[in-house]
């Protein structure tokens, strides 16, 4: 195999190789798009995606998928802006987000208790869920925008890590929730390398009657995994909430393929034991940075669409084409009669 | 509009209580007992429901909700100060066959007239022409189609509000510089109305004035309006305006013109409501928003209502005595007024929807 | 062996194992003992109890009566226990992870055993490495394990046992898809880790493999034990003798001998890359053929080329006369062939649906006029299809799944029936089935070969084959190896020629 078809053959690869063609094509039409300011700029725009994808990767990684991760945060982010403005009670930022993930990891839990406990096809549980996590908050939280968050969700959008100007002299910044994306990053990346819980999860993707006879406890393991990411989710949607300093209940649901788009183009599979926090946040760096380029250049969101479908199929197909026309030619290559 | 109203929606704990008022109407239908029940739960009025002239009841899309909450304060009002007994009821969700069934019991009880605020127009045609059939004067709002109405009112035309908000833009921009304009969606019918009546005005009257980006899109969505704000500051570092159409534009875009830096520097008016906008008005993003008043609207359906009952005629250029419909156009059958009301940072604390 | 007074040495002791599936007894009464050290073959054909007794051991399903213990410790139906206990079960698919690497599939194990949280990546990688080393085989620790041939995976399998000390070591049929080096190399380890006191036990019907390397024999059959002893008191005859015994199923059929006729489909020295080769064979009407040979040998893809599903890569295939090359099952199925495949609950039947749907799907325009579908018509084909077929069920409407093996079996069989093929292949038609069954579904298919259809089997199962067939061909390795007709040829004459593989 050359090396162009080696990497051809890896999702990451086809993806970064993608990336790399599109950034170009940008700075050739327009010098300014390397700049510190433009990569300040997509890594904005990636936090809420990634932080959700982060959850996705690990349910993936499990061979399981989670549709219902954006209502989650929906609900999450809603109902916590409804108890601090009822409750009126005074606490740190850090509180909001505390309350937001251990309201997405109730909601976890039930997936988690369907999907492990009873055994039911993960697909089916979190469309279904998708849709209850939707309606319960819609119908018995409400359906009204709440603009007048606290002064400290303000404060805190405002608050930046980083603040500089782009070549039209217009601010960019990194605002303080790129914390919780790095925070998630850094807890997932621990969790799934170095706890024997992170290894389990990798074991039960790759074969779950192997991981039943060595004594894994699946269930356990499973519901584990749909409470942590209910709780990331959690936290994706308070970070929604600061970026946008509104609480609206009819945002993030939507996201979610192009979250599970941006898990898979960065190296999980669909069928379970793989994925990394690497690939993961590269992933999604390369579908913001489709969707935002392509804004850029002015090319209707409906474009953005099929370029990313293009981009899943490509991306998905193509490694899954080359393995199996070099297995074709590793037979042609045996003598006849084996 | 239709999404105006929807990001009004409050909740369902008011939606329920009004649930369990209309059940009761449907109860004692027939009986003046029943009417009077409902009507002391409803608008606190009772005090003038026994020697009422006119029964007007008013149909709204869905009760329960900001919006229509505000239309019943009107209705109310305009009920203690004419004594009439005027009513207001709506379904607990935006179901054009339930507005159906309550209008077919409107029938039944024989109501001198009927104002409704349809959610959709063509499903109520047959049984609004019932209600002319059987004598019922029936009144519309956001309806211009409606076939089967004696009238119907509307808060403004919708190329006398584009022009309007292009004003204000062109005011606050010094008319000139280069400005961009948002829709909720390029097939919503309104929206583009709106907006091309702007478009034409700036043209011919703020001619140093340049459009930028075409019609852009939001998807009524305070997300999209973001974004494409961001990149339209990138892509026209000197743009000086934004009109919004949907409630979500302008919020989405004072966002991003915050985090850009560059507050007071780009001027955004444009429909939406003071509790999706309040922070950005007062923070000085957003500089106008604009949007009809409900309140008004249900007296001025009520009023018109009134008229057709006693058989007086509405004429071009009439007085309603409502704020915003001193000076009503007629076309067909349709009422047009100014009653467009517009909101900045000074009198934001007045309008609590 | 069979007494308990030597508990010093001894690492297993299952005593008067019971299990019966509903009506059906699985083992009766059965004992087996392990020492250190001892390696232990269970022999037994496929049928005989032995998966469920491996099952039993592991903990992974509960006997209906009798005791498990290891070292002198009962255990109760709990496979995280066994596996505590010492004992690994190393399955015929080996279980591993195919996305871990080597090393973490040989700590796995143990590290889950131990009930660790923080995945110390250094020390188990190391131990891992030391494992091989003990083992002396040398596999590149970081190498994911999908991408490792079948007999590292062996290894590592074993490695991950002993990475966890194991004491007793089940190996299912572990040889079935190694080389013959392969093989040796594999007895060599197992020779060494017995000299440190492992102890196996050797599911295999390999006679060969058997005598190498094992001290002792249990031989199973129809869920009991008819013969157990140290090897000494075996030769390979006495062993196939026990294995095979005197069972309904390997009584051949009475059938009518009919003139021979003009072949219906010949192949002339076909080949498909990697898989099989220089394949010749004449399928004629009025004969049933089986294709015996173990999983690996070909068999299957030969059957599949047959049907058009896979594309020889060498070689003429000719039916009723002409040459012909199918560009897929659809070609080959208008040429009259039909193709009953190896597992018919994924591949063949819908489950879900009316036994009268399954029948007839295939065949729904035999009852079709324009665009409109005779139900009536439908329904009256199915009825009969069942009745001759005698498909136990109240009616044809009921789901396919309600059905017993067998019978499921026997819709699949009607399906291909109503088309009326003239040529009809079987891959393994009565895996799963019960023993009275089997027998009818063999009587079926004489009857539906003296009534002019040409039929192939493909099996590993030399009792039926016998049973079954006119003519029997050995495919070992990619080819055909011998000929033999089956009214002279015996069991012990057949079992060798299968697993002769090497000689080859």
């Amino acid at each position: 195999m050359s090396s162009v078809s080696r990497i051809l053959a890896t999702p990451q690869g086809v993806v970064f190789l993608t990336a790399l063609l599109f950034a170009l094509v940008l700075s050739l039409l327009n010098p300014a798009f390397f700049t510190p300011a433009t990569l300040i700029d997509l890594l904005r725009n990636s936090l809420v995606t990634g932080i959700f994808a982060l959850g996705v990767m690990m349910v993936l990684a499990s061979g399981g998928i989670d549709v219902s991760c954006t209502a989650i945060g929906a609900f999450a982010m809603y109902a916590t802006m409804k108890i601090i403005l009822g409750i009126d009670f005074d606490m740190p930022i850090i509180g909001y987000f505390l309350l937001s993930a251990a309201i997405g990891a109730g909601l976890g839990l039930l997936n988690g208790i369907l999907i492990g406990g009873l055994g039911l096809p993960t697909l089916i549980v979190t469309l279904g869920t998708l849709s209850l996590y939707r309606g319960a908050l819609l119908t018995f939280l409400g359906t009204t925008y709440i603009t007048a968050v606290p002064r400290k969700v303000i404060t805190f959008a405002r608050s930046v890590l980083v603040r500089m100007e782009n070549a039209v002299g217009q601010m960019v910044s990194l605002p303080y929730s790129f914390l919780v994306l790095l925070f998630v990053a850094i807890g997932v990346a621990v969790l799934m390398n170095f706890t024997m819980f992170g290894r389990k999860i990798y074991a039960i993707g790759g074969s779950e009657e192997a991981a039943a006879r060595i004594g894994i406890r699946i269930r356990r393991v499973k519901v584990l995994i749909y409470v942590i990411a209910g709780a990331i989710a959690g936290l994706a949607g308070m970070t929604h909430l600061t970026l946008s300093r509104m609480a609206n209940p009819f945002d993030l649901v939507g996201m979610e393929l192009n979250v599970i788009a941006a898990v898979v183009l960065g190296g999980a599979r669909i069928t379970g034991g793989h994925g990394t926090v690497v690939g993961t946040l590269l992933g999604v760096f390369v579908i913001t940075m489709i969707n935002t380029t392509l804004l850029m250049a002015g090319v209707p969101s409906y474009w953005q669409k099929f370029v990313i479908g293009c981009l899943i199929v490509v991306g998905t197909g193509l490694p899954i084409l080359i393995d199996r026309f070099a297995r074709h030619r590793e037979r042609i290559s045996r003598p006849i009669g084996a | 509009m239709v999404r105006l109203e929807a990001m009004v929606a409050n909740g369902t704990r008011k939606q329920s209580i009004n649930n369990k008022e209309d059940d009761m109407k449907f109860d004692f239908k027939k009986l003046a007992l029943g009417v009077a029940l409902g009507f002391t739960l409803l608008g606190g009025a009772a005090a003038v429901a026994q020697d009422a002239k006119h029964e007007i009841v008013t149909v709204v899309k869905l009760s329960g909700i900001a919006w229509f909450n505000r239309m019943e304060a009107g209705v109310a009002e305009y009920a203690e100060e004419t004594g009439n007994n005027a009513t207001q009821v709506g379904p607990a969700s935006a179901d054009a066959a339930l507005q159906v069934q309550m209008i077919e019991d409107l029938i039944a009880r024989n109501v001198n007239a009927i104002t409704v605020v349809p959610n959709s127009p063509e499903a109520l045609e047959p049984v609004l022409a019932k209600a002319l059939e059987a004598g019922i004067k029936v009144v519309g709002h956001e309806a211009s189609s409606l076939e089967n109405v004696t009238y119907d009112v509307e808060a403004f035309d919708n190329a006398a509000y584009g022009v309007h908000l292009m004003e204000a833009l062109a005011q606050d921009m010094g008319g000139e510089g280069e400005y961009a304009v948002f829709v909720g969606h390029l097939t919503a019918k309104t929206h583009n109305e709106w907006v091309d009546a702007a478009i034409a005005y700036q043209k011919e009257k703020y001619p140093k004035m340049t459009l930028v980006g075409g019609k852009i899109e939001s998807n009524e969505q305070q997300q999209t309006a973001y974004q494409k704000t961001k990149e339209l500051l990138r892509t026209y570092p000197n743009l000086k305006g934004i009109q919004g159409s949907a409630g979500e534009d302008v919020v989405g875009a004072a966002l991003a013109v915050e985090e850009a830096g560059l507050t007071g520097k780009v001027t955004i008016v444009g429909t939406s409501l003071v509790s999706v906008a309040g922070p950005y008005l007062e923070t000085g993003e957003i500089k106008m928003i604009s949007f009809w008043d409900p309140a008004k609207a249900g007296i001025a359906m009520n009023k018109v209502a009134a008229m057709a009952i006693e058989g007086k005629e509405v004429t071009d250029g009439m007085d309603l005595g409502v704020e915003g419909y001193n000076s009503v156009k007629l076309d067909g059958k349709v009422i047009y007024g100014q009653a467009w009301v517009d909101v900045t940072k000074d009198n934001m604390d007045e309008y609590d929807f | 062996m069979a007494t308990s007074q030597d508990n010093e040495g001894r690492v297993l002791e299952m005593r008067s194992i019971r299990k019966a599936y509903g009506p059906v007894r699985v083992l009766e009464n059965v004992d087996l003992t392990l020492d250190r050290g001892e390696v232990r073959c269970l022999a037994g054909e496929n049928g005989s109890g032995k998966s469920t007794l491996i099952k039993i051991l592991s903990g992974v399903v509960t006997a209906d009566a009798g005791s498990v213990s290891f070292a002198g410790r009962t255990l109760g139906a709990d496979p995280v226990a066994a596996i505590d206990a010492g004992l690994s079960v190393i399955y015929q698919d080996f279980s591993l992870f195919p996305n871990l690497t080597v090393w973490e599939n040989i700590s796995f194990l143990s590290a889950v055993n131990r009930g660790d949280f923080v995945h110390r990546r250094l020390s188990r990688r190391g131990r891992a490495i030391e494992t091989l080393k003990r083992m002396q085989v040398e596999i590149d620790p970081d190498m994911p394990v999908e991408l490792l041939p079948v007999a590292s995976k062996q290894l590592v399998a074993i490695a991950r046992a002993l990475a966890n000390d194991a004491r007793v070591i089940v190996m299912d049929e572990p040889t079935t898809a190694l080389t013959r080096s392969e093989v040796a190399h594999l007895m060599e380890i197992v020779g060494a880790l017995k000299k440190d006191g492992v102890a196996f036990l050797f599911v295999s019907h390999k006679i060969e493999e058997v005598f190498a390397v094992c001290d002792s024999i249990t031989v199973l059959r129809d869920g009991r034990v008819v013969v157990e002893g140290p090897i000494g008191e075996f030769d390979s005859a006495r062993l196939v003798e026990a294995m095979t015994g005197r069972s309904i199923d390997s009584q051949r059929l009475p059938r009518e001998d009919m003139a021979e006729q003009t072949p219906f489909l010949v192949a002339r020295g076909l080949g498909r890359r990697g898989e099989y080769a220089d394949v010749d064979l004449e399928l004629r009407p009025g004969e049933i053929v089986s294709v015996v040979g173990l999983l690996g040998s070909g068999r299957t893809e030969l059957a599949l080329s047959l049907f058009g599903y896979l594309a020889p890569d060498a070689g003429v295939l000719e039916v009723a006369g002409r040459p012909v090359s199918f560009r897929g099952q659809n070609d080959a199925m208008d040429a009259g062939i039909a193709y009953v495949p190896e597992d018919r609950l994924t591949e063949g039947l819908f489950l879900s649906q009316p036994i009268r749907d399954n029948i007839v799907v295939s065949t729904l325009d035999k009852n079709t006029r324009g665009f409109a579908i005779n139900a009536k018509g439908l329904t009256q084909r199915a009825a009969a299809a069942v009745k001759r077929l005698r498909i136990k069920t109240p009616g044809v409407m009921p789901a396919v799944a309600t059905l017993s093996g067998g019978n499921q079996q026997r819709v699949v069989l009607a399906r291909w029936m109503e088309r009326s093929p003239k040529l009809m292949i079987l891959n393994g038609p009565t895996v799963g089935v019960d023993v009275g069954s089997k027998r009818e579904i063999h009587e079926l298919l004489v009857s539906l070969s003296r009534s002019g259809t040409a039929v192939m089997v493909v099996t590993d199962d030399i009792s039926e084959a016998i049973a079954l067939s006119d003519r029997i061909l050995v495919m070992v390795r990619g080819r055909i190896t011998g000929s033999f007709d089956a009214r002279s040829v015996d069991e012990e004459t057949l079992y060798e020629e299968v697993i002769k593989e090497d000689r080859a």
